[in-house]
């Protein structure tokens, strides 16, 4: 790992050399922490529902804790219970949670949105699912399933059986509402783009006000890819039914680093080893995962700047395609891998080994002479930069507030990667670059994307030498994992891994069965996405779709 | 005075079957230049027809390292009518507040603009439906009734993304056409005429002789600055990248002809492709040296140097981004304006001291 200069801060309160110092928090708060859990991840503190905001502002301001992960809701048999999963951006191993338990008859709990900017959507996601009322939050309405819904599905309350008959009359014709502005006089036109739009990159829906050309309002309507994957991995068992879903939720193909993301959290939640080779394996499959994601990220967002089937998309899907050709051969899939296991992988790199690491080799040799292509058909072209250069501004601290990650974070010059700042696999043995830009617009974002795809493609090289001289008699590929796993009960787990595009968090809360009680997925394109409208207010639709595709956004992971 | 090729297409059909132009009664005359006008037609929709469903695919498919169309026919070559049949055959699909006689003209009047501005193109060996003095200023003029088409067609389709569209083609091509007019103006002072027979003629000749080598007259030669200009302003009338706005189809789906199926987006489709062949026989008459060229006919030169042009715009729209709406509006009046402008004058003082 390298180990750039990291300008020294102040510490916060409540950290020590060892970490994080609960007790020191706990005084901090002044007697307003209830009660203290022990979460696998961090130590959880319940508070007040009436005193959220309070709690979390002087947990930002004075801890340090900048970043809200998640909101988790969920139902128990005597509550209902928000959790705020928080970090740092500046180093996120230092986690807290923020437990807010609220009554059954009453589910009311104070808006944590005035305090962290991402908790408008997370809080809105809670109610929509959940049924807890955030008071105070700017605009609770549903998010994912549509307006017309009747009940809150995880709530116990909810009638599972009685289907939802929403008549045609009912559903509100987006057309009929006044497309003009306030007063006779506005000059605003609304127009819906998506959710069938060449531009939005899958089922997205942003209700635009235009002025003009210029956008005016825009409120993007997501949910209609909602497959209720996090329910479907609540119905299957721990060891194998739950690690195809992953590939699901991210098919652009985010799939390894999806599957990593439950693999890590599962294994910590059940103290499963994971063999030294077995690490390398996975870091090498998911660095080649995140290149066919940036490339397909590239060439999509060539799609939005150049028009339909031109030079740079199909560019970037020939390289890609010799990523899925590799991936394909190491794991038999090509979209949906279901490569790992937890405690490993499925099988050994395929034989002959060397002849298929050389293919790698080879591969990785290539990327520099590929990129230079790149760079000198998109990111040196001058009516590019024009469109990209100061378009789509997305200042750090706004970044931080929304909960922004993965590229887009780090084209706004945060430095947070959690491979290097929270190490799992095997990042931190080898010699890589966590790539910023501090550009904070449309361009910074693609010039972090092309240069991580060189960052990968060196972590892959390492990787193969690796493993082309790893003892022979030391290869094992899988830990032994009991054929059912039954985590102890009670036992709660927040996780999470730097995916494509961002931090991808998986919380589990695990009940004793062999199967999850609650399983969370902290999606970031989820957070990413809410940043569109700080980003697109203002400027002209061009900018907008510049700036959605330079978020690169995936459905499927926003809606989960 | 008699122009160079003052016999058109029509006094030349006339003199095959025996007859003399002022002799023939007019109802002869006029038949015979239907006839004449129809085959100049069939000629351009030939080409269009090859350059829609299939050249554009193949040409596309080469720059971005794609196979494209290979199934029907030789190299894939009976898309071209199995894409007709296909086009033809899907339900037309009107919207339930379309402004309907608008709705349906649009489309004829985009296909209809493009075609009449081939009767005055001189082909070569001898084909050119029509001559007349104004030639030139006919062609500017009917290549821009496509943008009321446009307006039409964005109007009409109530919907806002064709909205947006038509009004994108309207900005567009009022910012476009005053320098391409402008700049087509410093050829004329060149040539000293608007006959577009004489601007060919004028043409002809070698401007430098390097050894064996002969660079003709072409004014491309004479003033590339022009030439260039022409060109840029020229992709910007077609809409073809990177100034491909008023369809951009990841901004606004596909603007003005968004609500338009079958026949009629056949047309429009037609339409676009007219008229990018139309941008490339005015670069050609005014840059290119028309049908010059050695050895082979002139028709044939002719056709191969439209389809270089049509070529340049495929190779744009392939590699080059679009602007952004203001960005292209800016570009177009500070820059292009300015400097076609200044094409001209410095073109008129040139010739003046000169001549």
């Amino acid at each position: 790992m390298s180990l750039q200069d990291r300008t020294p801060v102040e510490p916060d309160v409540g950290v020590d050399e060892d970490g994080l110092d609960y007790d020191e928090l706990e005084a901090l708060l002044d007697g307003r922490v209830l009660d203290r859990e022990d979460h696998v991840n961090a130590e959880g503190f319940v508070i007040r529902p009436d005193e959220v905001q309070q709690v979390l502002s002087t947990l930002k301001e004075e801890a340090g804790f900048d970043h809200c992960s998640a909101v988790t809701a969920q139902e128990y048999d005597d509550r209902f219970e928000s959790i705020y999963h928080l970090k740092k951006f500046e180093d996120p191993t230092q986690e807290l949670s923020v437990i807010v338990p609220t009554s059954k008859d009453n589910p009311v709990s104070e808006s944590a949105a005035p305090v962290y900017d991402t908790a408008d959507w997370h809080e809105r996601e809670a109610y929509d699912l959940v049924g807890i009322n955030y008071e105070g939050h700017p605009d609770l309405r549903r998010i994912l399933l549509p307006e017309t819904w009747q009940g809150h599905p995880l709530s116990e309350r909810y009638n599972q059986t009685q289907p939802q008959v929403v008549p045609l009359r009912e559903h509100a014709n987006p057309l009929e509402e006044d497309h003009r502005g306030d007063g006779e006089d506005a000059d605003t036109m609304f127009v819906n783009i998506g959710p069938h739009h060449p531009a939005t990159h899958g089922v997205l829906h942003v209700k635009t006000v235009l002025d003009g050309e210029q956008i005016v309002d825009l409120d993007p309507d997501i949910g209609y890819l909602h497959r209720c994957e996090e329910q479907m991995c609540e119905q299957g068992t721990y060891r194998h039914q739950i690690m195809p879903y992953p590939d699901r939720w991210d098919y652009t193909p985010g799939g390894l680093l999806n599957e990593w993301a439950y693999a890590r959290a599962a294994e910590d939640l059940a103290d499963i080893d994971v063999p030294e080779y077995a690490q390398v394996l996975r870091t090498m499959s998911a660095e080649l995962t995140r290149i066919a994601a940036h490339m397909l990220a590239v060439g999509t967002f060539g799609l939005d700047l150049y028009g339909d089937f031109t030079v740079i998309f199909m560019y970037a899907i020939r390289d890609r395609e010799v990523v899925q050709n590799l991936l394909e051969d190491l794991t038999g899939q090509r979209l949906m891998f279901n490569y790992f296991r937890l405690g490993g992988v499925a099988w050994d790199l395929p034989e002959p080994r060397e002849e298929y690491l050389d293919k790698v080799r080879e591969f990785t040799a290539d990327i520099p002479d590929r990129l230079e292509e790149y760079h000198n058909l998109i990111s040196g072209n001058e009516i590019f930069q024009m469109r990209c250069v100061d378009t789509g501004i997305l200042p750090p601290e706004t970044a931080k507030s929304y909960g922004a990650t993965g590229p887009v974070a780090r084209g706004s010059g945060i430095d947070y990667d959690l491979r290097r700042d929270d190490p799992y696999g095997y990042y931190d043995e080898l010699d890589w670059d966590v790539i910023t830009e501090d550009g904070c617009d449309n361009y910074a974002r693609l010039l972090v994307r092309l240069k991580e795809v060189e960052e990968s493609a060196k972590i892959i090289r390492q990787c193969a030498d690796l493993l082309s001289e790893w003892p022979e008699d030391d290869r094992t590929i899988q830990s032994n994992v009991p054929r059912t796993l039954r985590p102890d009960p009670d036992k709660e787990i927040y996780r999470a891994v730097e995916g494509a595009k961002g931090e991808l968090g998986i919380y589990i809360r695990s009940d004793g069965t062999d199967k999850p009680a609650r399983f969370k997925i902290r999606s970031p394109c989820f957070s990413n996405l809410q940043t569109l409208p700080v980003m697109s207010e203002g400027e002209y639709i061009p900018d907008m779709v510049a700036s959605l595709g330079s978020l690169d956004i995936v459905l499927g992971e926003v809606d989960r | 005075m008699i122009p160079l090729q003052a016999v058109t297409l029509t006094d030349r059909i006339l003199n095959l079957i025996g007859l003399d132009a002022s002799t023939a009664g007019p109802l002869v005359v006029f038949g015979v230049s239907i006839l004449a006008a129809g085959l100049v037609g069939t000629f351009v929709l030939l080409n269009t027809a090859v350059a829609g469903p299939y050249a554009k695919r193949k040409i596309t498919a080469a720059f971005t390292d794609r196979i494209s169309v290979n199934r029907i026919g030789p190299a894939g070559i009976g898309t071209i009518v199995v894409d007709s049949v296909r086009l033809l055959s899907k339900e037309l699909i009107i919207p339930e507040d379309a402004d309907r006689p608008a709705y349906d003209l649009a489309p004829i009047l985009l296909a209809g603009s493009a075609l009449l501005g081939f009767a005055v193109i001189p082909m070569g060996s001898g084909i050119q439906v029509a001559d007349p003095e104004i030639g030139l200023a006919y062609v500017f003029a009917v290549a821009s009734i496509a943008s009321l088409g446009l307006l039409m067609a964005g109007y009409a389709s109530n919907n806002k993304y064709s909205f947006l569209g038509g009004l994108r083609a309207v900005a567009q091509n009022i910012a476009y056409e005053i320098p391409l007019v402008l700049t087509g103006a410093s050829v004329v002072i060149f040539a000293g005429t608007l006959r577009l027979s004489e601007i060919v003629a004028a043409q002809e000749g070698t401007l430098l002789a390097l050894g064996p080598v002969a660079i003709p007259n072409w004014f491309a030669f004479v003033n590339p600055f022009a030439f260039a200009l022409f060109m840029a302003a020229n992709l910007a009338e077609v809409g073809r990248n990177p100034f491909d706005i008023p369809e951009a189809p990841t901004e606004i789906v596909a603007g003005y002809q968004t609500e338009y199926s079958s026949v009629y987006f056949v047309l429009f489709y037609l339409g676009e492709f007219i008229h990018i062949f139309l941008g490339g026989a005015i670069i050609t008459t005014l840059f290119l040296g028309g049908p010059a060229g050695p050895v082979l006919p002139g028709i044939v030169w002719f056709t191969i140097k439209i389809w270089s042009v049509f070529l340049f715009t495929q190779w744009a729209r392939s590699a080059v981004p679009r602007f952004r709406i203001d960005q292209l509006i800016a570009l177009g009046w500070k820059v292009l304006l300015v400097l076609s402008l200044a094409n001209l004058l410095l073109t008129a003082v040139i010739v003046g001291v000169i001549a």
